[in-house]
């Protein structure tokens, strides 16, 4: 049964290893010396190419072949023969000496199983994968669907929308000329009405530089975790920006894009900057006249917003200090709350709206008419601004690689989570990797949804990027290894780069057998 | 680094003001009629003639061309500090005669050494066979702080206490000189020194009239030739941990070693300077240009002053040590005779160390090892950094990363690896540790002035640190490594101490505070220089006690004179630049001839990370020193070989291969090493002391007097130049063999050699015999039994002769004679071997082959006689050598081998 040939030859070999009638003599497999065949395998290396001693350590480049009848056959480094360690399941590297056990039987079962039971996962997990499949591609086409329903309610919007202008010009037309009428008695009333210019642009253009300085990444986003770093958004001064006082500050969002900036975020970031930039001055400063240049932020709701003259110049300055527009949306009350906690220290302001001024009936309403018609007007252009946002996020979407059959975008608004000692840690496919300390404190992003990274195969591995910057070190990434189980989870988080994180995720959506068989003969080539 | 964190020598008042007397000098005399000459030594009183106080002197004759100069106050105030456990033991007494002795001068001589000692002022010249080699205090710098009350009223104008003791008359006198605001206390930043001592320097200059260069005083990072401090601040001698520090400097590092040697063509000299305070070292060069040298050839002496040294301590007394040679290794081994040297380590700790701060868990760390065997690199151990352990609690283990350190441990040495661990002098102070309970309890930390645990800030907070001095506490501490005690680890786990200057973060200048106070009731300032030395004390004495057979393996960052008989070295906290990798072998050269041959650098760079190109040169060089381990800061990016690109791991592949190659070589070093105390590796300067050129050279070093290796440390070079040096003062030279082709160099000077990425340009010296192992293991404990070949490179007589040493490897039976010993020797066409010694071990290792470099003809064929026994050998040309082909004796065989030319 057994083919003679020198220790170390795998079977597929050992026609090579025949000396040559006559002398006896053998040729170094690469051709380049011949030698007496007894040299073959005596512990000393003559050929270049190591062939001569496939059974010894002699030769650096020489391969020994393990048999390993019951498991699978292999060639070990001979620098690994007779160093008495056991490579072979077989023993077969070893001398007897060495006392290695033949393990080839239990490790060929072990191996079978374990085969079995990989395969048997794979075929299960494929089934979960099927059902992912379906499910992805369904949102797919939902997607779309969804997608050309938005498209045709921006058309219908953008009719009302000129709908809607048309009947706000008409009746701020009736309303300014009331007003002039009014103003024109208010004036000879008292003659020194302040006049308050109206800058509709300078609310816009501030909080846009404003979003400058928060959107740190620059991607044309505020985050949480942007605001997360100004102090002053501290608004229960326990000395950290929570995400949940962040996330006041962004409506509720995760982040808001310049436009949701301007109109949610501005209104309600303002007034704290202005308490820290101490432009809230106690009542006893406001004798002086603001400098030249200094312009009083004005409130900037469209239209003309009358100048009660019964206002007196502290309560000037208090309205021009808040938010115009804050005011309009409700937020009024949210904000004395707020500002009740805030104002701890010498600047603390009355945010209060001031008192209306009382109108004859006739310009009373309208002047309530045009309010009616620019809050219709605005209702219309926030609605059309939605629905664009939620066409931006579904074209993201359909830009992320789902895989070649939608297989994970299942996972896309999915988090799963994983504790060791210190962390919880959060993976959201498609979105981001995050930490946060189990004891409480601010979660950290360790990454951002970039690509698949998988070498051989694309859908193996995950990159995060873009993570929060490590102190005196690189942003934060992450790697995830994905692999074949039935029910989704993190099974380990790691950190063997200092700030490079690398999980290990288990989906059914990686169980896909073809791409397992067609790996494993790649392995065996 | 932050060079303000560290004292210059303005800022630190016994420097100040025992600098001082560069320019004044100083007074002291003999007083005659007080000599006393004893059957080796030589006593005597010294008077300080400014302030009339009395000294004790002693000169003392040693074994081996050794004198020993001792002074000390004659009736201190309190007992002055004498440094304990440097020495290896009481140094062998010489005998002396007096030969002379007049009014202002004896004359003593001890076999072919003279000391001249002059009365007034009080001066000694030392000669070996008649050349002045050193002089004792020529400049009259000897400045001696004799202890004294403290004054009542700092501002007032001082009478010395001493003075009305002495009745003395009132002159202008040097202590009244000390109203030094530093003397009685002293600030540094944020901290106070409260000196209750007061002033109580020590400083003495040493000049080498046979000398042109001055080297020695490691640690600094700087040139292997020490340079002139005139117009810079000192060298500076006190352990301390310098965050990034930087090279060409002479600001104090880890280590404190005040041996500093002379040397010049003719005679080589040494002085030890045994004082753990802390201490500055002046160095006054020699005029070397080409007019004084002309001058001095033509008259025959030197015209100009001789280069010297300065010493200056803060306490103690002064107690140096006069080595007079007269050749380099001379020097190296009355050094190596009084402090010691590195006993024979274990053949693994020479072999390829990985380490990185830190491996992450056990999963990390079976991971790594198992990286090197898919990549076939060899490699022999694994360490841990701080993190491995619970809080940086020391014999601990992190029970969430490493649940199973036994298990991991297994895994490693299955694969015949070793584990290093690390346990620093720092010890939490936590209730709920024991190490701390205990150290509390039993009062084992060093104290404040006030007597309480003295408190500073390290790795694990809020730390303590114990009294190693304390023989008890080194006995506790010792005892903990008992794996019945440490029973997460085996007794093949090895040590590292680090931190052990010691540092402590809020410390000033990051370490312990001087007013601390130790065992004995000295101060800190008295020994801080010893503290790492006493750690390492404790822990060589844990590991022997753990396992008696067992050689133990220990790596320390401070050191002092005679740590080397307890640990090996490394550089520390070194850059991923290419100065600092050139800085590797200045230090370690500078290391070796103070002592620690077993010395390397972080290969790499601790901080910041290397590029490919950086990483290759470094495993090159590393791999041509000592202790071979790469490390890295827990901030840097991985770099494990197969993280770079192919080219990279193969390069480093290589050169590691090479290493594991030679340590047959290395072994054999080290064991001559023990036996005679001959450095590892040396300065050209050792072998070729009449080759000026070779004084300077610090970017080349020999393996003994075997190899030649000028690492490549230079960035982006296709070439570099290698100096050849001269044997003699007329330009000849030995031959060298490149070790891969065997090409042969003959010329003296400057060569132009080109290189690739992979090539380390070595040399084998012609007259050399070496044996290597070309087989390759995963790690070096597999290589036992592995066959030997043996490389012969002829000299022009075509001769050769050199040692092979063999053991098991690990154990102490080598002391009993459990061991090989061969020199082999080649002349006239024939190899034969000499046992040194009987050879007792017995190996199963064999001759493989025999490569013989420099022969006129291609032989035909060799023949080998065994025991009566002849047997014919193939012999193959081989580049420009030729391949005898398995003479396949054992290595405790007697053997002949002929070359045939028919």
């Amino acid at each position: 049964t057994e083919v003679p040939r020198p220790r170390g030859v795998s079977l597929i070999k050992a026609a090579l290893y025949q000396p040559r009638g006559g002398d006896n003599s053998w040729t170094c497999l690469d051709g380049s010396k011949t030698i007496p065949f007894v040299q073959v395998n005596d512990d000393y290396c003559d050929c270049p190419d190591g062939s001569d001693e496939p059974g010894t350590s002699a030769c650096a480049q020489g391969q020994f072949h393990c048999l390993n009848k019951g498991h699978e056959s292999v060639d070990i480094p001979s620098s690994r023969v007779q160093d008495g360690v056991c490579d072979c399941c077989d023993g077969s590297d070893e001398s007897q000496v060495v006392g290695c056990a033949n393990t080839c039987a239990e490790l060929g079962a072990a191996a079978a199983i374990q085969r079995r039971n990989q395969a048997e996962l794979h075929r299960q997990g494929a089934e979960k994968r099927l059902e992912m499949i379906t499910r992805g591609r369904q949102l797919r086409a939902d997607r779309e669907t969804r997608r050309m329903e938005l498209e045709r309610r921006i058309k219908d919007q953008e009719a009302l929308k000129s709908e809607k202008q048309q009947i706000k010009i008409n009746a701020e037309a009736l309303e300014s000329d009331a007003l002039e009428v009014f103003k024109e008695q208010q004036r000879e009333l008292d003659a020194d009405t302040v006049q308050a210019e109206e800058e509709p642009q300078q609310m816009r253009h501030e909080a846009s530089l404003s979003f400058a300085v928060y959107d740190i990444n620059k991607d044309g986003f505020v985050e949480v975790t942007e605001l997360m770093v100004d102090i002053n958004l501290d608004r229960d001064r326990n000395g950290v920006v929570t995400v949940e006082e962040a996330k006041y500050f962004l409506d509720e969002r995760e982040r808001v894009d310049l436009d949701a900036f301007v109109t949610l975020a501005w209104p309600r970031i303002k007034p704290l900057k202005m308490l820290a930039e101490g432009l809230f001055q106690p009542p006893h400063a406001e004798e002086q006249v603001p400098p030249v240049g200094e312009v009083p932020v004005e409130a900037t709701t469209e239209g003309v917003q009358p100048t009660p003259p019964q206002q007196t110049e502290e309560q000037v300055d208090m309205e021009d200090s808040t938010d115009g527009e804050a005011d309009e949306e409700g937020d009024e009350d949210q904000y004395d709350d707020e500002d009740g906690d805030v104002g701890v220290g010498e600047a603390s302001p009355e945010v209060e709206a001031p008192a209306p001024p009382i109108y004859d009936p006739e310009t009373q309403r309208l002047v309530e008419q045009a309010n009616e018609a620019r809050n219709a007007l605005d209702e219309v252009e926030r609605n059309i601004r939605e629905i664009e946002q939620e066409v931006k996020e579904i074209d993201e979407q359909s830009a992320k690689d789902y895989g070649p059959q939608e297989e994970w975008a299942v996972l896309d608004g999915e988090c799963y989570n994983f504790e060791d000692r210190e962390y919880v840690y959060t993976l959201c496919p498609f979105d981001r990797a995050s930490q946060k300390p189990r004891n409480g404190g601010a979660e950290t992003t360790l990454g951002r949804w970039e690509q698949w990274i998988g070498e051989g195969y694309k859908y193996s591995k995950q990159k995060y990027g873009n993570g929060a910057a490590c102190w005196n070190g690189p942003q934060r990434s992450a790697i995830i290894d994905i692999r074949c189980a039935l029910e989704p989870r993190i099974t380990s988080v790691g950190e063997p780069n200092r700030c490079e994180y690398y999980f290990e995720f288990e989906t059914p959506a990686a169980c896909d057998s073809e791409a397992q068989q067609a790996e494993n003969v790649h392995d065996e080539l | 680094v932050d060079p303000s964190n560290f004292k210059t020598c303005e800022q630190s008042s016994f420097c100040r003001r025992s600098r001082k007397v560069q320019s004044t000098g100083s007074k002291y005399a003999l007083i005659p009629g007080t000599l006393n000459s004893y059957m080796d030594s030589l006593t005597g009183d010294l008077i300080n003639k400014e302030n009339h106080h009395l000294f004790s002197f002693k000169l003392e004759a040693l074994a081996g061309s050794t004198f020993r100069l001792q002074i000390d106050e004659k009736q201190p105030l309190r007992p002055r500090y004498k440094v304990e456990h440097a020495l290896k033991g009481q140094p062998e007494a010489g005998h002396i005669h007096v030969h002379k002795e007049t009014d202002g001068e004896i004359i003593i001589t001890s076999k072919h050494t003279k000391a001249v000692i002059h009365g007034d002022p009080f001066h000694i010249d030392f000669y070996e066979n008649d050349v002045l080699v050193v002089s004792v205090n020529s400049k009259n710098w000897l400045y001696f702080e004799h202890l004294r009350q403290k004054p009542k009223e700092p501002t007032e104008h001082r009478d010395g206490d001493q003075e009305d003791q002495d009745g003395a008359v009132e002159t202008p006198k040097l202590s009244d000189s000390i109203d030094d605001p530093g003397a009685w206390e002293e600030n540094f930043k944020s901290h106070h020194d409260s000196k209750p001592y007061g002033p109580e320097a020590v400083a003495l200059d040493f000049s080498f009239p046979a000398a042109e260069v001055l080297f020695g005083i490691p640690e600094h990072a700087d040139s292997f030739v020490l340079k002139s401090t005139s117009g810079t601040d000192p060298y500076r001698l006190y352990n301390l941990d310098v965050f990034e520090y930087v090279v060409d400097s002479k600001m104090a590092l880890y280590g404190s070693v005040p041996v500093i040697y002379g040397h010049g063509a003719q005679r080589t000299a040494g002085v030890y300077w045994q004082n753990a305070a802390e201490t500055w070292v002046d160095i006054q060069t020699s005029e070397t240009n080409v007019v004084s040298s002309l001058v001095n050839f033509v008259s025959g002496s030197r015209k100009t002053p001789p280069p010297g040294a300065h010493f200056i301590s803060e306490s103690g007394i002064v107690d140096a040590f006069i080595l007079l040679g007269p050749k380099p290794l001379d020097v190296f081994k009355q050094y190596a005779a009084l402090t010691g040297t590195h006993e024979l380590p274990q053949l693994f700790s020479l072999a390829y160390h990985q380490s990185r701060w830190n491996y992450n868990d056990e999963r990390d760390v079976t991971a790594v090892s198992a990286k090197f065997d898919e990549f076939n690199i060899p490699m022999d151990t694994m360490w841990l950094d701080i993190e491995y352990t619970d809080g940086k609690r020391y014999f601990t283990w992190d029970k969430f990363k490493f649940p199973q350190p036994l298990t991991m441990i297994k895994n490693l040495t299955e694969l015949g690896r070793h584990l290093v661990v690390i346990i620093d002098p720092h010890i939490k102070r936590d209730n709920g540790y024991f190490f701390h309970q205990d150290c509390t309890e039993k009062g084992y930390y060093v104290k404040t002035r006030e007597g309480n645990d003295y408190e500073g800030w390290c790795w694990p907070g809020s730390a303590s640190y114990p009294d190693f001095f304390n023989p008890d506490v080194r006995q506790y501490y010792a005892s903990q490594f008992d794996t019945s005690r440490f029973q997460t680890v085996t007794a093949d786990v090895m040590l590292w101490n680090d931190m052990n200057e010691p540092s402590v973060f809020n410390g000033p200048e990051i370490t312990a505070p001087k007013d601390l106070i130790h065992y004995g009731n000295w101060e800190h300032r008295d020994v801080h220089n010893l503290y790492g030395h006493m750690h390492l004390m404790g822990t060589f004495a844990g590991l022997q006690q753990r396992d008696p057979n067992q050689r133990p393996f220990i790596l320390t960052r401070a050191h002092f004179a005679g740590s080397q008989r307890y640990a090996a070295i490394w550089t520390g906290d070194n850059l991923a630049d290419w100065t600092h990798l050139q800085h590797s072998i200045k230090m370690c050269l500078t290391e070796a001839v103070a002592g620690f041959s077993f010395c390397g650098a972080d290969v790499g760079g601790f901080f910041g990370n290397p590029d490919s190109e950086l990483l290759e040169r470094w495993y090159q060089t590393g791999a041509f020193l000592p202790f071979f381990r790469a490390h890295a800061h827990i901030d840097t990016k991985r770099r494990e070989p197969w993280l770079y690109p192919e080219r990279t791991r193969l390069v480093i592949q290589n050169a590691i291969r090479k290493r594991y190659s030679y340590l047959s070589l290395w072994y054999t070093a080290f064991f001559e090493l023990e036996q005679t105390g001959a450095p590892v590796i040396r300065p050209l300067l050792t072998h070729y002391p009449f080759d000026k050129e070779t004084f300077g050279i610090d970017n080349q070093l020999l393996v003994q007097d075997r190899l030649l290796v000028k690492p490549v440390m230079q960035q982006g070079v296709s070439k570099v130049d290698v100096y050849f040096p001269a044997i003699d003062d007329k330009k000849n030279g030995d031959l060298w063999y490149d070790v891969e082709t065997y090409e042969r160099q003959d010329r003296v000077g400057y060569v132009t050699v080109p290189v690739t990425e992979y090539k380390i340009p070595v040399w084998q010296r012609g007259g050399s015999i070496l044996a290597k192992k070309e087989r390759q293991r995963r790690a070096s404990t597999l290589m036992l039994h592995d066959p030997y070949t043996l490389i012969i490179c002829l000299d022009r007589e075509r001769k050769a002769v050199g040692t092979l040493y063999l053991d098991d490897e690990k154990s102490y039976a080598y002391r009993e004679g459990q061991y090989i010993y061969v020199s082999y020797e080649f002349a006239d066409n024939q190899l034969t071997n000499n046992f040194i010694g009987k050879p007792k071990y017995k190996s199963d290792a064999w001759i493989e082959r025999i490569v013989i470099a420099g022969l006129e003809r291609v032989p035909s064929g060799a023949k080998i006689t065994v025991n009566g026994v002849q047997q014919a050998l193939e012999v193959t040309r081989q580049g420009g050598a030729v391949v005898v082909r398995k003479p396949a004796v054992k290595m405790d065989i007697d053997f002949v081998l002929t070359l045939n030319y028919e």
